[in-house]
């Protein structure tokens, strides 16, 4: 063997040691939740509201509010966010500013979730009146995916060929026929994927809607925009940090946890699925 | 051939573009320098040079697809039935319908071999039924694809051969019923069976269309075309009809390319 083959070697089994190593963690984890959670699963955990002080029933307030505030916050963000992608990427004009757009929308990615709530709560909620509720949460966690959304469907229109615009514009169709024909048709699989991925991790989100809305304990399911909610990763939060007897309720917070995830992890799936149907059909 | 030197009483001749004094600048990098020319009408005009020479610059002026480019400058004047292509009166969309043109690389869109042809005619507003299947076939039929792909109008275009997916690409540019036809080095990807038979298809056009080609291919002008341009450094150094280019250029560089000796 020598010197080249067995630098090689190493590195190969290097990485893929350290591939194993991050493989094993998220196994665990998997592993833990599961085992400690799976056993208080059952139909009546996921459409019972939680009794006798959260130490007994379900979760369904949570989930119905994880729901109604994830719904809420991709009607939001997923129109607002694509619209701007396609302006940045296909009318404004490349220069100074955009680059500055561009740099500070990816930096905004990057700010804590925490900044975002702390924002909502002071802007939304007490500036504009809205209270804390369903709304605000909705609209803190849509601003706060805004990045995401804009970024995945900048890199999903830059994905479209020229020379599909170049042919187009080429026959005379205007701009916006070509990207409305053109354009847009080939890069919604990309963009799809970005909102769901968004959506997957605004549902997993807690910092902002403690701030804004999510309640902890509610005996009726929120009916208006105004209303507050209750949400799962907030009462994960609560039955694992904030409960009175916090080792009786442990396995409901393991329930809590399994489902938060596998919700988490099936929109995920569903949207490399997806894209992997798309990216079949797709020709060029 | 008419070059600018020639006599200038334009408007009744059979001219389709008058070019005059064109400069084009890529940011501070000039593409084209001067370049005075009249291109005739019901001829086929090749535009031959080497790499980098500007003919595929000059070609993407005359529709203006080169406005695409935020960085390009451009003075001087280009007409197009003697309207000046620059001035704010200029309609894009009229003018990209009446001057088709075919790109390098086969560009099918990601549609069915039906819905590419019919793409610029439903742009520009036609819309029956009955209306777009008559130009369809009409387009295939001149695009000599007919035969080959009407069993099968609604596969994607895609699925089709690259020189099936140029001839394609041609067939919808004719439905737009344009009058020129730009082709950008439109057989530089093909094999050489695909290539004769688009220029088989270039000389059956060159009745009913004005076509200017870009090919880097001397055989390929020599063969399809009846007037050529020469440009080397962004300049128009000769143009006359393919046969006195080819067989008593005036300038030497004309001659050093055609003989081979550079490019």
């Amino acid at each position: 063997m020598n010197k080249k083959d067995r630098q090689q070697a190493i590195w190969f089994t290097v990485s893929g040691f350290f591939m194993l190593m991050t493989l094993a963690v998220l196994a665990a984890i998997l592993y833990s939740i599961f085992k400690s959670g799976a056993a208080v699963i059952s139909w009546e955990f996921l459409v019972d509201a939680p009794r006798r002080n959260m130490t007994a029933g379900g979760i369904m307030p949570a989930l119905v509010g994880t729901f109604y505030v994830s719904s809420l916050t991709v009607l939001i963000a997923v129109p607002l966010g694509i619209t701007s992608a396609i302006y940045l990427n296909e009318y404004a004009r490349q220069g100074t500013i955009v680059r500055i757009i561009r740099l500070s929308i990816r930096n905004l990615s990057g700010v804590p979730s925490i900044v975002y709530g702390l924002f909502g709560l002071g802007l939304l909620a007490a500036t504009f009146r809205l209270g804390t509720s369903l709304l605000t949460s909705a609209l803190t966690l849509a601003i706060m995916s805004l990045p995401w959304v804009i970024t995945a469907s900048e890199e999903a229109l830059k994905a479209v060929p020229a020379s599909f615009r170049e042919g187009g514009l080429a026959l005379g169709a205007t701009k916006w026929q070509t990207i409305r024909q053109l354009v847009l048709p080939n890069a919604v699989p990309g963009m799809a994927t970005g909102s769901i991925l968004a959506l997957a991790r605004a549902a997993g989100e807690t910092a902002p809607i403690i701030l804004t809305g999510a309640a902890f304990f509610l005996p009726n399911l929120p009916t208006a925009l105004s209303d507050r909610f209750m949400a799962l990763p907030y009462h994960l939060f609560i039955l694992s940090t904030q409960h009175t007897q916090i080792e009786r309720v442990r396995p409901l917070a393991y329930g809590t946890a399994l489902v938060l995830v596998a919700l988490v992890l099936l929109l995920n799936m569903a949207a490399i699925i997806w894209r992997y149907q798309m990216r079949k059909k797709q020709t060029w | 051939m008419q070059t600018n030197n020639n006599n200038n009483n334009n408007n009744n001749n059979n001219n389709v573009f008058e070019v005059e004094n064109l400069n084009l600048w890529y940011g501070k990098t000039q593409a084209l320098k001067d370049v005075s020319v009249k291109i005739e009408g019901r001829k086929v005009t090749a535009i031959i040079g080497p790499s980098g020479c500007g003919k595929s610059t000059f070609l993407k002026v005359l529709n203006r697809l080169i406005s695409l480019i935020p960085s390009v400058k451009i003075s001087g004047s280009v007409q197009f039935h003697g309207k000046d292509i620059f001035s704010d009166g200029i309609n894009l969309v009229n003018l990209r319908a009446l001057v088709g043109m075919v790109f390098q690389k086969p560009n099918p869109f990601p549609k069915s071999i039906f819905d590419n042809v019919a793409f610029g005619p439903r742009i520009h507003g036609k819309k029956t039924k009955s209306e777009l299947a008559d130009l369809v076939e009409n387009s295939l039929k001149k695009a000599a694809l007919w035969e080959e792909v009407k069993d099968r109008l609604h596969e994607p275009g895609v699925s089709l051969s690259g020189g099936q997916q140029q001839r394609l690409c041609i067939a919808r540019a004719l439905a737009n019923e344009p009058e020129v036809i730009l082709m950008d080095e439109p057989t530089s990807a093909l094999d050489p069976s695909a290539t004769l038979k688009i220029e088989d298809l270039v000389r059956s056009l060159r009745e009913q269309y004005h076509i200017i080609v870009v090919t880097h291919n001397m055989q390929q002008a020599g063969r399809v075309s009846d007037n050529t341009l020469f440009f080397l450094n962004g300049e128009l150094i000769e143009a006359d009809t393919t046969e006195k280019i080819f067989t008593n250029p005036k300038d030497k560089r004309t001659e050093d390319y055609i003989t081979g000796r550079f490019g």
